[in-house]
């Protein structure tokens, strides 16, 4: 690391002695530096006081609150569970109304995955992954706190709709034909407001995944960061790829709700399937999606309290990563009575047995590691002996199902009611209950009372096993889920009572667990600050509390540093290590490389703002008015939210630093910003168009599903997208993404001039393409046919994403006009590059299926 | 230059310069069981759809999936010698340094073409036991 030569874009690179040598590490640093040092971190990172509190954007801060949320609405979603098992409780009930109920279930079912366990995920990692990795924050803290408005007002509009007697009732897949007919907002409700939670799920995916790739501390490779952190590579990846066909589902369902396209309506050649297809895709793996990170807890826990590393550190990743591979195979298991061709069913079900092995390989290193380690009961052991219980129970009763006979059995009864309960409390519930008792101190600088946690496990515990063991008989002697109430004399009224009670009993529980976690605790003495003697970076946090997440980021260079390495904690207080000042009063970080975690960068990270709120509330108003079908107030607020966060980057992301480079310490200088693929920027972007192009692909998928499923495809004597102005589209976009990968290039020639024309001409061109893109669908009558209707939506959503694309080509010339963007500092045009490739590929592919496709098929 | 040993340590060096950009190499074999499962999935559903031959299809998948099978065991077989457990003597590779990190990654990438192995016997398990569509 000592060339010290600008590279071709003539930003300085990393100089200086690295890694630190023992030596290095020793030299005491002076008192009054340490305190002056101290001084300007403290006031670098302070939270807001008073009503700006929730400006705040910090980690720390953002992770609480989302939590929190997440926990009222898992909150309320069980009080509905509960009047759920009042009604059920004794045979021909009239406590609840039918329609009642059909909302209660559908809620619960919605705001426990969409409102709890997905964002309680990010919620936990947002709070824990930065302290594990010993980051100050993650790299887009604004990105974090905009994803958790949008997440708390759309929770809020979602279940909120549930005391209006107005919540969707048609089950929490929404299938239709039964979704699509229904009066009501009940359905618009459930697609805008979790397709707009959906906007946060990915936010939170590109914060994690950037995160745990380049902001690790120095010397962390691949091979020693916390399992958590790839797990959380893992999630984020998959919810890349699962949560885009939901989105594209919810677009072509709300289109049918809103303007009577009819992809899932028979009678005009659409097909019900399609949805259920695109549902489970995401449905499916959405399942790992939350049992990966909650198990990651447990992969924190055991070896803390084995008080030894994990046993098959390697063996953990595999399975965490073949689950995220496998889980994508098994959508169809939930469609076995849908009539597929048995070959198929086939290999679905061959999948679902498939995914226990690597399942079942990262139980066995858990039970491995506690076999061979000195194992301390603590409260959240026995919250993880309970996990590992239960899921291995559910699990079974999963191999049963994956079988395809089996299935044909106990679809729609009890005993799926039964197994999915097991999965979810064994393989989420209760993980995260340990997480919580486990991390109480890291987060909140108290510990939670023993007593009260052993109470509250054993109630939970008992409780779940009284309301889900019968449930298996239950749903073997026939009874269907879904239904309100049941006569008498089925056999089914004892074990319906038991698992009422049962229900009662694990209400008891939690309201335990929520009243510890509440209860004021002011009193109490400071705690430890390493109270478990755990081995990662997280447990080096303060005691009272700062706000600067770590003082110094430490050279890290094993698994459990603070195992390995006795003098880390002290060097790490003293500010040792790197980046221990904040000389200019702004928040930064450390950003290192991919695989090595080199340190490449100091990054400015951004602070406070109102306008997180502001681009929020407008994303919210685009989102739920058009649920009553107020297209104009929706459309104003999508313009503003545009602005707000146009003006968010513009002020505070990628601006040209005061000094190329700075001093992070331990004498090495770097650079302090980056573009194209060694700045987090273009990371983030790269994780998002991935997310988006799935969402492409299953539109292109629903299209060639349609001529798979139907004999004639497009049918006979239907009016095609006219050829040649589908031509001139596909000519106009190339010609835009051209001019834009020729703007960056001469920009960074230093021939400014010639780059902005290409980016006055770029937007030109990507307007006059879309232009003929609706034109040459513009004789279509969407709402009479499938065929026209598809042709339709693509041509929307080429012609949505190209007017983001020419936002952002008139981002950058402005950038470019008024000094935001240099030749040097050129991060901006890579990033709308980096979009253009992707807009590029996918006006491609859809100008080749509107134009050839009437030909070939 | 009289240690034979040296140039092959050389040219693990330069592995390890090469290795920046490519944790996406321990992801090759699930890669293959998936491109796998599409086309087996895929090609069987228009086949049945649209009245294709399935005799033919399935002899052509079956061919395919012994294809895979030894694309994976290639992977395999790579990514175990990049392990190298057994010149090396190190299985666990718990410390921090950048042979660990290469040898490390070599044994995700072979533990995970063992998964993808199983996943594609067990994906190709009905084209061998069901015949038809139905």
């Amino acid at each position: 690391m000592t060339d010290t030569r600008p590279d071709r874009s003539g930003l300085p690179k990393p100089s200086g002695p690295y890694p630190p040598t023992e030596e290095m590490l020793a030299e005491p640093v002076p008192e009054e530096v340490q305190a002056a040092q101290a001084e300007r971190l403290r006031a670098a990172w302070a939270t807001p006081k008073g009503f700006r509190y929730i400006t705040a954007v910090n980690n720390t801060e953002v992770g609480k609150w989302y939590c929190m949320t997440a926990l009222c609405f898992m909150l309320l979603a069980g009080v509905m569970a509960l009047l759920i098992r009042a009604q059920l409780a004794v045979p021909e009930n009239e406590l609840i109304s039918a329609d009642r109920f059909n909302q209660l279930f559908t809620m619960h079912g919605s705001a426990m995955m969409f409102l709890f366990a997905v964002p309680l995920f990010e919620a936990i990692s947002i709070l824990i992954l930065p302290g594990m990795l010993g980051a100050r924050d993650m790299p887009f803290p604004r990105l974090s706190a905009f994803g958790y408005w949008c997440f708390l007002i759309g929770g809020c509009f979602v279940i909120g709709s549930i005391f209006f007697d107005a919540a969707p009732r048609a089950g929490w897949f929404m299938y239709p034909p039964l979704a699509t007919e229904d009066e009501g907002p009940g359905s618009d409700i459930w697609l805008l407001g979790l397709s707009f939670i959906e906007v946060a799920s990915i936010a939170a995916a590109v914060e994690l995944i950037v995160g745990s790739l380049k902001c690790r501390p120095p010397g962390m490779r691949v091979n020693i960061m916390p399992l958590y952190a790839w797990y959380v590579m893992v999630v984020g990846g998959m919810i890349l790829f699962a949560f885009p066909p939901l989105i594209a589902g919810d677009f072509l369902f709300e289109l049918e709700r809103s303007f009577d396209w009819p992809f899932f309506d028979p009678e005009r050649g659409g097909d019900p399937m399609l949805w259920q297809h695109l549902f489970w895709i995401f449905g499916h793996p959405e399942v790992y999606i939350i049992f990966l990170p909650s198990i990651a807890i447990a992969a924190m826990i055991i070896p803390t309290v084995a008080r030894r590393p994990i046993v098959g550190y390697s063996w953990i990743v595999l399975s965490a990563v073949g689950t995220g591979f496998l889980s994508f195979g098994l959508w169809v298991h939930h469609m076995f009575t849908t009539g597929l061709p048995s070959i198929s069913l086939g290999f679905f079900s061959a999948a679902s047995e498939a995914v226990v092995i690597p399942t079942g390989v990262q139980i066995f290193a858990f039970l491995a590691t506690l076999m061979v380690g000195r194992v301390k009961m603590t409260l959240p052991m026995l919250w993880i002996a309970g996990a590992l219980a239960i899921f291995t129970m559910g699990g079974l009763t999963g191999v049963m199902l994956a079988l395809a006979p089996f299935d044909f059995q106990a679809h729609d009864t009890y005993f799926v009611v039964a197994h999915l309960h097991y999965t979810l409390f064994g393989g989420m519930v209760f993980p995260v209950i340990a997480g919580v008792y486990y991390f109480f101190p890291f987060i909140q600088k108290k510990k939670l009372s023993e007593r009260l946690g052993r109470w509250a496990f054993w109630l939970i515990f008992c409780g779940f096993n009284l309301t889900f063991l019968p449930m298996h008989l239950t749903g073997l002697w026939g009874m269907p889920r879904r239904i309100y109430t049941y006569p008498t004399g089925l056999g089914w009224d004892g074990l319906n009572l038991i698992s009422s009670v049962g229900a009662f009993i694990i209400a008891a529980g939690f309201a335990i667990f929520v009243w510890d976690l509440i209860r004021p605790k002011h009193r109490q003495p400071q705690i430890a600050r390493n109270p478990w003697e755990g081995g990662t970076l997280e447990w080096t946090h303060d005691v009272p509390e700062e706000a600067w997440g770590v003082r110094s980021i430490p050279h890290v260079t094993s698994r459990y540093p603070l195992w390995d390495e006795p003098k880390m904690l002290e060097r790490i207080d003293a500010g040792r290590y790197y980046l221990p000042d904040a000389e200019e009063g702004r928040r930064e970080t450390l950003v290192t490389s991919v695989i090595d975690a080199e340190p490449i960068q100091v990054q400015r990270v951004t602070g406070p703002g109102w306008i997180t709120h502001m681009a929020a509330g407008f994303t919210g108003g685009a989102f739920i008015f058009p649920t009553f079908h107020w297209y104009p107030p929706a459309i104003i607020c999508a313009g503003l939210a545009i602005c707000c966060i146009i003006y968010w980057l513009w002020t505070s992301t990628a601006r040209p630093p005061e000094a190329p480079s700075k001093d992070a310490g331990l004498g090495l200088t770097l650079p302090t910003y980056a573009s194209g693929p060694a700045s987090v920027g273009w990371w983030a972007m790269w994780i998002t168009m991935l997310g988006d192009a799935t969402a492409f692909s299953s539109l292109i998928f629903g299209f060639f599903f349609y001529w798979t499923a139907q004999a004639d495809f497009p049918p006979e004597g239907a009016m095609h997208a006219e050829a040649w102005l589908v031509g001139l589209a596909a000519l106009g976009l190339a010609l835009s993404w051209a001019l834009t990968v020729g703007a960056r290039e001469l920009n960074r020639r230093w021939l400014v001039s010639a780059a902005r024309l290409c980016l006055v001409l770029a937007p030109l061109a990507a307007a006059g393409g879309a232009a003929a893109l609706v034109l040459s669908v513009f004789e279509l009558q969407p709402s009479s046919h499938v065929y026209p209707a598809v042709l339709c939506a693509l041509t929307v959503w080429i012609t949505v994403h190209a007017g983001a694309g020419v936002i952002m080509q008139l981002y950058c010339l402005a950038g470019s006009i008024f000094g935001k963007m240099t030749p040097r500092y050129d991060a901006d045009i890579w990033n709308v590059s980096l979009f253009w490739h992707f807009q590029v590929l996918a006006a491609l592919v859809t100008c080749a299926v509107m134009g050839l496709a009437p030909g070939v098929l | 230059m009289t240690d034979p040993k040296e140039s092959p340590q050389k040219e693990e060096l330069e592995e390890f310069a090469e290795e920046r950009a490519s944790l996406l190499k321990i992801t090759m074999g699930p890669l293959i069981w998936a491109a796998h499962f599409v086309i087996c999935y895929g090609l069987v559903a228009v086949t049945c759809a649209k009245g294709w031959d399935i005799a033919f299809v399935r002899t052509g998948l079956l061919v395919f999936s012994l294809g895979s099978l030894a694309a994976i065991g290639f992977v395999g077989w790579n990514s175990w010698r990049q392990w190298n457990p057994w010149e090396t003597g190190d299985y666990v590779n718990r410390m921090g340094r950048a042979e660990d990190r290469h040898h490390f990654l070599g044994h995700a990438a072979f533990l995970l073409s063992v998964i993808a192995f199983l996943g594609v016997v067990f994906v190709t398990l009905p084209l061998v036991m069901l015949e038809g569509c139905l």
